[in-house]
């Protein structure tokens, strides 16, 4: 099946090294837009390294890693922010600006990248936020009177405020309840069905994977151990991943 | 460019969308459904509406809400069909139509002055009790350390001595050189017009010693160390080491106010002398190049005339300031919330009270030595 015209990233052969620590040894996989596909893998194992890669925070050593059709560490700066402008990232503890309510949080990208008038912003920031899960009354509280949760969401809203055709998400569900996890799953999905949005996550949830995840990336010892569909995934001989899948509790 | 098409069929009214309404093209389709042409169209449809999406190029969040705000608005009518539209269209206009916000916009209510007042004024007074309460707790803890003085954290002590004292030579020598000059260029010109050359002498080492250089150390202090004890304590905070600290049965104040307070008590009368060597200092090359006073009359002038006692209240002074200063940065620094904007917060507030207070000891002590005759 020829899925080019679908492709939202492409990872080629990435090696990074810190000094003598080699994170990663040679990484390489697809994802497409549409899809939720999740990168996981042991505490330590470079998935949040890898991310910021990807986004372009983080050189890599070697590789080739193309967003879009954009290679990340060959574009100019104006076309890293024209691409930067086309994905949404969610980082793992919502990095919202502190000094902001939640409301102005999410206008920011509005207001920096678009010409819209107050009015269209303001309206899009409540579409955002719906979207996100959170009510009204929440865009005028700052940031340290959310909690976890609402932290996550107000992210989210951020991320998805210039539409993005990709959205990044470092540990969406970590910190967060049960319920208030699988609340979150269901809107990545519902986002990433609903809006036709890429999703790459970095995730140790084993539920978020069961129930919204399309398709499994592990990372092991700086290679790509296993790349498929979670049922694939989990038919993989290999001791890490089936005690992965047989972790869970009870 | 048009991105709506009304045409008139025996079903109802067909609206065929056009086009790309699409975040960027926000502006130009906003303009577009508010135009009076348009709204003049759209409010006297009747019956029933086909809206058509077979035309419509690309749609995102941002387009189908201004779709539906439209007809939500302009639109009377009873029954909508959607038509034609894609998969993916189709999907976003449903979650829209889902998650829709409600319209009206809520304003905060601008706060009236009176309650601003009161506000800030009990904010005032629960910062004054605080402030209080954590001196008597400093004072509380700080008494059986007197009796036990191995019980101090004598390392931490020794850090913070090291970053307050050593690490702040040099800015402190600069400043107070210069104040030095300063200082003797301005009496220079003033007692040359008495014919009183010599009297520079006394007042560059009574200005400096008794006044100036305890004060700009205390200042330069409270911007370097004051500053620095809050965001150190206030990052701590705001990391739960704090709380950690508490939890593993540990005195917080023991650990880190305490040698705080004391290495910079210890440190300010150093610097302070240091200080008033390099002012008196200063003034003494300012007399040579602008009066013809030589050092060795300089010096022989200050020991013969200028008292002691000068010298003494300006080294009594430098460690007040120093406990003042300490107690506001660390007390700071354990008020800030749990958010990285009220460690900036803080620490700009920890050194302007501090440079107030100091300022205010400071006429405090001018005031007790004049009654004292000193």
């Amino acid at each position: 099946m020829n899925r080019e015209g679908e492709l939202a990233l492409s990872v080629e052969g990435v090696v990074t090294r810190f000094g003598d620590k080699i994170v990663h040894n040679g990484v390489s996989f697809k994802t497409y837009r549409r899809e939720v596909t999740a990168l996981i893998g042991s505490s330590g194992s470079g998935k949040s390294v890898l991310l910021r890669e990807i986004i372009g925070l983080l050189r890599p050593s070697e590789g080739r890693i193309s967003v879009m059709g954009v290679d990340v560490w060959q574009a100019s700066d104006e076309e890293l922010a024209a691409l930067r402008g086309r994905f949404g990232v969610l980082f793992q503890e919502g990095a919202l600006f502190s000094n902001l309510t939640v409301g102005e949080n999410v206008a920011v990208p509005l207001e920096e990248k678009t010409e819209l008038s107050p009015e269209l912003v303001e309206r899009l920031v409540d579409l955002r936020l719906s979207l996100s899960g959170l009510s009204p009354e929440e865009r005028h509280k700052m940031p340290s009177e959310l909690s976890g949760g609402m932290k996550k969401r107000a992210a989210l809203a951020r991320a998805l405020s210039l539409e993005p055709e990709l959205l990044f998400l470092d540990e969406p569900t970590s910190g967060l309840d049960p319920i208030t996890a699988r609340r979150f799953d269901e809107l990545i999905q519902t986002l990433s069905h609903g809006l036709g949005i890429g999703v790459l996550l970095t995730t140790h949830d084993l539920d978020t994977i069961s129930s919204i995840v399309d398709r499994l990336i592990v990372l092991d010892k700086g290679k790509v151990l296993a790349y498929g569909t979670v049922a694939e995934v989990k038919q993989f001989q290999h001791p890490w991943v089936q005690e992965y899948f047989s972790s869970r509790g009870g | 460019m048009d991105f709506l098409e009304v045409s008139y069929e025996e079903e109802g009214t067909r609206l065929t969308l056009y086009g790309d309404w699409r975040l960027l093209q926000l502006e130009e389709l906003n303009s577009y459904l508010g135009s009076r042409e348009l709204l003049d169209v759209l409010t006297r449809i009747r019956g029933s509406v086909i809206l058509d999406g077979s035309k419509l190029e690309s749609l995102d969040t941002a387009g189908a809400l201004f779709l539906l705000d439209t007809l939500e608005q302009q639109v009377d009518s009873d029954e909508i069909k959607s038509e034609s539209f894609n998969t993916s269209h189709a999907s976003i206009i449903k979650l829209v139509s889902e998650r829709k916000p409600a319209r009206e916009i809520k304003r905060y209510k601008s706060e009236n002055i009176i309650a601003h007042v009161g506000r800030e004024t009990l904010a005032l007074w629960r910062n004054i009790v605080s402030s209080i309460s954590f001196l008597g707790r400093f004072v509380y803890d700080l008494l059986p350390l007197v009796i036990k003085p191995f019980e101090i954290r004598w390392r931490e002590l020794f850090v913070q001595l090291e970053l307050a004292c050593v690490k702040s030579l040099p800015v402190i020598a600069l400043v107070n050189f210069l104040i030095g000059t300063v200082v003797a260029y301005i009496f220079a010109d003033q007692v040359r017009r008495y014919g009183a050359n010599i009297f520079i002498v006394d007042g560059v080492a009574v200005a400096m010693s008794r006044e100036l250089a305890p004060l700009i150390v205390a200042i330069v202090m409270a911007g370097r160390s004051g500053s620095s004890f809050t965001a150190q304590i206030g990052s701590m905070k705001i990391n739960e080491e704090i709380d950690a600290i508490q939890v593993l049965g540990l005195s917080v104040m023991n650990i880190l106010v305490i040698p705080r307070v004391i290495a910079l008590a210890i440190a300010l009368p150093l610097l302070g002398i240091l200080a008033t060597g390099i002012g008196i200092g200063g003034g003494m090359i300012v007399a040579q190049v602008e009066l013809g006073i030589t050092p060795t009359t300089f010096l022989e002038r200050m020991h013969d005339n200028v008292a002691f006692r000068h010298f003494w209240i300006g080294l009594i002074k430098a460690p007040v300031f120093a406990i003042f200063i300490a107690l506001i940065g660390c007390r700071m620094g354990l008020a800030v919330e749990n958010n990285t904007r009220s460690v900036g917060l803080n620490t700009t507030s920890t050194v302007v009270q501090s440079i107030v207070v100091v300022i205010l000891v400071d006429a405090l002590f001018a005031v007790i030595f004049m009654k004292l005759g000193l």
